[in-house]
């Protein structure tokens, strides 16, 4: 249960948090600042950080959207409009 | 009227033009103008075009010629050039060789963006304390360039050559004409103003190269200012390397070339995954280290001797319980032998005191003292007898009365209780008594007193 909702916290962090918060980990296992249990978990931690960064950095779209110049006021715009080009 | 028509082939229209040219120009020309277009190529030769405010004039530069020119010529750079007119013929299209070239002072244009550069110089619009940080992984990216323009696709390239995984947004906007500077401006305020919904973490804004005036939008003021503004941080990338603009001095990092933007706006995927596999490798190293260490620690304490014979310490303290249980009774006996030898040895020393003897002796010295002491006294006493004896011998001499018994007597006046000695001591009539030896007593009256 808690490792599940580690995970998806780590799913929502952007590519800067996660990369300095694996830095961290590894600093902190590296000097030896924290018990052995503890260094387990923050060490599997640290494995999902790397997975989540490899994961951002394989999912990319190389996709150029377009922003509308007269976005009108209401209603707001779509989240994604639609990509104009495609790498 | 046909059959008269002389019908020309096109090489020979041009090769008369060459002719009439060359019949009617002068040799040799020398035109003031400000080179713009300039583009030197592999081969040595350079292409530029001369201008002045109504017109153009292309030009060539053959490499011998243009080995002899002393200064870097520049687009907007006034210059007076020597040469003649050609026709190239397979183009039909004139222009002029030039064979030397010297500058003319400074181009107005470049002129205006000198002065412009010093103007918010002064302002402080270039300073570095004003530069806004570059995030390091960016994950939206806006560019403000031509939809129609090959900047885009190099900006985005760029990008995402380095950096597949951001997210590019256009927000397209003129880059060259009228109103320009003022277009770009608006744009980056507009999306300023949207960023709550648009979440750009960055801008580029910038466009391929061109002559000065073609890239003279970005040397305006208003699209200098609308860069300072921004909260959102700006990349430049206009024109080629050589081209300084102010927007790239107002920018808060330049790109030499839109090809250039990526390396400025974004990391490089390589090196990160090469990051990533290094953390990994430190974490699991550090782990395996880690377990290393303490597995080493769990080995020494299993080969101590309490895990090899856990019931070693409860056997050493029953030794040590059993080693005081036998000198509590070593020392009890010893107190017990003290004890029962101080009883003997008083005991011993109460018996040789032998009491009864002690007794005896006392009474031989009480009887021996009491014998001295009767002689003592009874020495004492026969001598004081002797003492006493020779004393009342004495005093019997003394005795008056014993006088008496020789013949002496005394007389005593009664009424006046003294002895008679002299006539003194009698008067007339006082009853005398005269005590004779053998306590025998006359009683008389004085009846004369003779005073002879």
């Amino acid at each position: 249960m808690a490792e599940r909702k580690q995970k998806d916290e780590i799913t929502k962090l952007t590519f800067e948090q996660a990369i300095g918060q694996l830095k961290e980990i590894v600093t902190r296992i590296e000097q030896g600042q924290i018990p052995l249990q503890d260094s387990l978990d923050q060490y599997e931690k640290g494995m999902a950080l790397i997975k989540h960064c490899r994961d951002i950095l394989q999912k990319a779209e190389k996709r150029i959207e377009k922003i509308s110049k007269d976005e009108p006021p209401e209603p707001p715009p779509e989240e994604d409009p639609e990509p104009l080009l495609r790498g | 009227m046909q059959t008269k028509t002389k019908i020309y082939t096109v090489s020979q229209v041009n090769s008369l033009v060459k002719d009439v040219l060359a019949a009617h120009l002068p040799s040799w020309l020398t035109i003031k103008g400000e080179i713009t277009d300039w583009k030197p190529h592999q081969s040595g030769h350079c292409y530029f075009s001369l201008k002045d405010a109504e017109s153009v004039l292309p030009c060539a530069m053959w490499r011998s010629s243009f080995s002899k020119v002393k200064f870097k010529p520049a687009n907007g750079l006034a210059v007076l050039v020597t040469g003649s007119i050609d026709l190239y013929v397979p183009q039909g299209r004139y222009k002029l060789i030039a064979d030397e070239m010297i500058p003319a002072g400074m181009g107005a244009l470049q002129l205006a963006f000198e002065q412009m550069v010093r103007k918010l110089e002064a302002e402080g619009l270039f300073a570095e304390s004003h530069k806004k940080p570059i995030p390091r992984y960016p994950g939206r990216i806006g560019i403000l360039t031509s939809e129609s323009g090959a900047a885009l696709h190099d900006i985005a390239d760029s990008v995402h050559n380095r950096w597949p995984c951001t997210r590019l947004a256009l927000y397209p906007v003129p880059v060259q004409g009228p109103g320009t500077a003022e277009a770009i401006a608006a744009a980056i305020a507009d999306v300023n103003r949207r960023n709550d919904r648009l979440k750009l973490d960055l801008l580029i804004v910038g466009r391929g190269g061109g002559s000065l005036e073609d890239l003279w939008a970005f040397n305006e003021e208003v699209l200098a200012r609308a860069i300072f503004a921004s909260r959102i941080p700006i990349i430049s990338a206009v024109g080629h390397e050589v081209d300084v603009t102010v927007a790239d001095l107002v920018a808060d990092a330049r790109a030499s070339t839109p090809t250039k933007a990526g390396v400025v706006a974004v990391p490089d995927r390589e090196e990160v995954l090469s990051d990533l596999r290094n953390q990994e490798r430190r974490l699991s190293g550090s782990m395996r280290s880690r377990f290393g260490l303490y597995g080493e620690y769990l080995r020494t304490v299993l080969a101590s001797a309490v895990f090899r014979n856990p019931l070693l310490p409860v056997r050493n303290r029953e030794q040590y319980l059993d080693d005081l249980c036998g000198d509590l009774g070593d020392a009890m006996r010893e107190v017990f032998f003290q004890a029962h030898k101080q009883v003997q040895d008083s005991y011993e020393q109460v018996a040789r005191i032998e009491p009864h003897r002690l007794l005896g002796r006392v009474t031989v010295e009480l009887n021996e003292l009491k014998g001295r002491s009767l002689a003592a006294v009874t020495q004492a006493l026969n001598h004081k007898n002797l003492q006493i004896t020779a004393q009342e011998n004495r005093l019997a001499g003394l005795n008056p009365r014993s006088v008496l018994n020789r013949g002496y007597s005394i007389t005593q006046n009664l009424r006046t209780g003294h002895l008679v000695r002299a006539v003194g001591d009698v008067q007339i009539d006082d009853p005398l008594v005269t005590e004779l030896a053998q306590e025998h007593r006359i009683e008389s009256r004085v009846t004369k007193i003779d005073e002879r």
